[in-house]
């Protein structure tokens, strides 16, 4: 570690500088915009939901397919129609739409793949697609 | 913001650059450190290119470990590949998704062999443990660092494993405080246990790298027995500080 000493005053330099540096970096959006629900309140607080909502869905899906139990608690269609629903022209994003839809503004920011919309609706019932919704449209 | 997100971002700038400036400091300290002798293992390659494919054979494959232990070799190569992928896995939370790497993070292949990546790390770490606690020739020459660094770098990766698989923090929030990092904008940390855990540990291996036996990583690459051309007959090996003596007694004679 000889070098440290060597190299001291111009390290010290190095650090000044850098501490400069958050006065010219320029402004990134750092947390993704997620579009507001209908609904007041969620069926659990938003930390449990942010952390666990997948966990919650998952084992709702298999209770319902394997055992036949389904409870209104935990269902993807109701996060749906809350978290998608739909404006005054009976409008709602698709979900490959990163900036309009629920899921997707969050999940395109972390990288996470969902299937749920493989099979299951991304929108409420006897509701459109936004026309310029769909990315690459 | 919260005291301890303030904590850890301060933690993190230092941790950096302890890392980097040592690890620069390292890798001047071995590019100077002379290499006086020819000492290529043989069979050695006579050409450059030879040196580089060698080179990279044991970069990638650890061709030597290979020859040497089969047992130490599946262990430390499940670590370290598993390592590459949970450095890919961890990528998204360093870039926006506009950034040009985004559509190789973004790859479900990345995510998924990332995620269980954990699997084989674990087990390559179990194993190089074992190694060292149930051989006898291993464990005699062990040293506490030893253990240490596997224990230290065995609860890394259960911890990110346990984030995976069973207690899930908030990544969204993470992501943000990562980004806020880079970007000097700090944001607010998810105050979980695991996830405190996780980051304070890889912080103090960010600390200890420059001083530790992980430094194999940069300095294999210097190696003299497997960095040189195999050709002493062809071209004299000297040191620079050989030729200055040389030089210096040719100009004696001269006079």
């Amino acid at each position: 570690m000889v070098f440290f000493c060597k190299y001291m005053h111009k390290l010290v330099t190095l650090a000044g500088v850098s501490l400069l540096l958050p006065l010219t970096s320029q402004a990134v959006d750092l947390m993704p915009v997620i579009p507001k629900a209908k609904g007041q309140q969620c069926v659990e607080s938003t930390d449990k939901m942010r952390r666990n909502h997948m966990e919650y869905i998952l084992h709702q899906r298999n209770d319902t397919l394997r055992k036949g139990i389904r409870t209104p608690k935990y269902s993807l269609k109701k996060c749906i129609e809350c978290h998608n629903a739909p404006d005054k022209d009976n409008r709602v994003a698709h979900i490959s739409s990163k900036q309009d839809h629920f899921c997707s503004s969050c999940h395109t920011y972390v990288a996470v793949k969902i299937d749920c919309f493989e099979c299951h609706a991304d929108k409420p019932k006897k509701t459109q697609y936004h026309p310029t919704s769909r990315e690459g449209h | 913001m919260t005291a301890l997100s303030i904590f850890f971002a301060l933690l993190f700038y230092a941790a950096m650059a302890v890392f980097v400036v040592g690890l620069v400091c390292k890798i001047i300290q071995y590019s100077r450190t002379p290499a006086p002798l020819k000492i290529p293992t043989t069979p050695a390659p006579v050409t450059q290119t030879g040196v580089v494919l060698r080179m990279a054979s044991e970069v990638i494959l650890f061709a030597s470990l290979f020859k040497s232990s089969k047992w130490t070799w599946i262990f430390g190569w499940m670590f370290h590949l598993a390592l590459l992928l949970a450095f890919f896995r961890h990528l998204r939370y360093a870039m926006t998704p506009d950034s040009m790497l985004w559509p190789l993070v973004n790859l479900k292949l990345i995510q998924a062999a990332g995620q269980y990546g954990a699997y084989v790390m674990l087990i390559g770490l179990l194993g190089l443990f074992v190694r060292r606690i149930f051989v006898d020739r291993v464990r005699y020459i062990s040293a506490p660092s030893d253990y240490l660094m596997l224990i230290l770098i065995l609860t890394i990766a259960g911890s990110g494993t346990l984030m995976s698989f069973v207690a899930h923090t908030d990544i969204v929030q993470l992501k943000a405080f990562i980004l806020g990092l880079i970007y000097f904008d700090w944001q607010t940390l998810p105050a979980d246990g695991l996830v405190i855990t996780h980051l304070g540990l890889v912080a103090l291996l960010m600390f200890i790298f420059p001083i530790s036996k992980l430094l194999h990583a940069p300095g294999m690459f210097f190696s003299p027995t497997r960095n040189q051309i195999d050709n002493p007959r062809e071209k004299r090996h000297i040191s620079a500080w050989g030729k200055a003596i040389d030089d210096a007694e040719a100009k004696m004679t001269v006079d």
